[in-house]
């Protein structure tokens, strides 16, 4: 079995696994994104509702990679893309149909009660010094030894590698070239700070929020490992090709169990969490409520936040990031 | 600030978000769990955990201030203030009394006795006044 094709499934599976388990990763009371008693789930219904959903997330599973292999011989472009397309909207097709029919037929109404705590809160409260800190002085004691052995760095190294994992790019002995790494991790480790800071003034003290700004923050390590490893490979550092993305899978992993013990543990669920009817939710899956100025919602399912499709920032965020995908394509193509 | 320092709101209730935050918030005033010199979420905050407008939440700071519970100057979170228990007009007595008849006689209405309701009030008034 070549690499590309290892490159193509393996994504391709792994986003098949999640689907099989997306449906229980969820806060108690939702049950494929509507509202139903807490036991439900674990009923003789919900667990035929499961098996039929996960049955046909299989099936689509299966035709995406029929598609994948298919394609790769003339198309290779399109093995790529078309068989997540199908496996996403297939997938979807199916998880809304069952949020239809849980909806319709075993959904309960639940009284919008919301709670607000009044002692003062503090945005640097949701951040752990000693978690976040760490990656940062990895990255400068990596910038202190590159300037210690420059003397020591080749003339001449490799910056890029291609899939067969040899070099496809080289690079001289110049400040940028070498440090380039440590600050691009630096600037992807303040960018993922940044991101839960802005989390925590836009969203609601949740337990998800807690389980986000964590997760942001655990994520500084495989980012920065990463980043420390490519920094150090002109030295001659051989770096086997499955470490990296094998680290970044077991955390991932790691973090993902962590999250579903957090979320859906009962003892430590929300007193009051996320707005719970149903009607808030279009699908089941996008939140549109008008009278909520909040901008980021918990997900019903999974782990993360979505947008409030109601508030016109939503829309401003959405464009934007649009312009920036679209403007970035047109940009790199060649002239 | 002591005790549980939490407000309720209940937006599928007919009493509006507004009313609701005005007496929440005035029933830990009245019984000292948010003491003068205590600050108040931000209007935004409190906005955002609510789920309610801005507006809805800064009305209701506004009729606490209008009654001299808070200070609200403009950049700062809002503050409670020392506040000398007023004596009540002689209308506002007489508004009191009307509605404590509504409400007394709706719980009279739905079965409740009139001893047990003696007994409530002096509860409800001795842990306000604590």
């Amino acid at each position: 079995m070549n690499v590309e094709l290892v490159m193509l499934l393996f994504p391709l599976a792994l986003v098949a696994v999640i689907f099989q388990f997306m449906p229980l990763l969820t806060r108690p009371g939702v049950f494929f994104s509507a509202t139903v008693d807490p036991q439900f789930p674990r009923s003789a219904d919900g667990r035929r509702l499961l098996r039929s959903y996960r049955g046909q997330a299989a099936l689509w599973a299966v035709l995406a990679i029929g598609l994948a292999l298919l394609w790769l011989p003339r198309r290779p472009q399109l093995a790529i893309l078309s068989p997540v397309l199908l496996l996403v909207a297939g997938t979807g097709l199916s998880y809304w149909l069952k949020f239809r029919e849980v909806h319709a037929r075993y959904g309960q109404p639940r009284r919008e009660i919301r709670q607000t705590d009044l002692a003062p809160q503090s945005i640097g409260a949701n951040f752990t010094a000693w978690l976040w800190l760490p990656p940062f002085v990895a990255l400068g004691v990596t910038a202190v030894y590159l300037q210690l052995h420059w003397n020591q760095l080749p003339e001449r190294f490799p910056v890029h590698w291609g899939a067969d994992g040899l070099p496809n790019r080289w690079s001289s002995r110049n400040p940028l070239s070498v440090y380039g790494p440590v600050l691009m991790g630096a600037g992807m480790n303040l960018f993922l700070l940044a991101l839960g800071w802005l989390l925590s003034r836009l969203s609601r003290n949740t337990v998800m929020r807690r389980v986000t700004v964590r997760i942001l923050e655990v994520l500084l390590y495989p980012l920065t490992f990463s980043f420390v490893m490519v920094a150090l490979l002109p030295f001659g550092l051989v770096v086997p090709v499955w470490l990296v993305p094998t680290i970044m899978l077991l955390f991932v992993a790691g973090l993902i169990y962590w999250s579903y013990r957090q979320i859906t543990v009962p003892a430590s669920a929300d007193a009051v969490p996320e707005p719970q009817s149903d009607s808030y939710w279009k699908a089941g899956m996008f939140y549109y409520n008008p009278n909520d100025p909040a901008i980021f919602v918990a997900k019903r399912v999974g782990i993360g936040y979505t947008m409030n499709f109601a508030s016109k920032w939503t829309w401003v965020v959405l464009a934007l990031t649009l312009a920036l995908i679209v403007g970035s394509i047109a940009l790199g193509r060649p002239k | 600030m002591a005790g549980d320092l939490t407000l309720h709101v209940d937006l599928d209730s007919a009493v509006p978000a507004y009313r609701q935050i005005v007496d929440g918030l005035r029933i830990l005033l009245v019984n000292g769990k948010l003491a003068p010199g205590s600050e108040l979420p931000s209007v935004r905050r409190m906005a955002l955990d609510l789920g309610v407008h801005f507006n809805t939440v800064a009305e209701a700071y506004r009729t606490l201030a209008d009654e001299g519970w808070l200070d609200l100057r403009h950049g700062r979170s809002a503050m409670v203030v020392y506040r000398d228990a007023p004596d009540p007009t002689l209308r506002q007595m007489d508004e009191f009394r009307h509605r404590l008849r509504v409400l007394i006689a709706e719980m009279m209405a739905k079965g409740a006795p009139a001893a047990a309701l003696q007994v409530e009030m002096r509860n409800a008034a001795e842990e306000l006044e604590s």
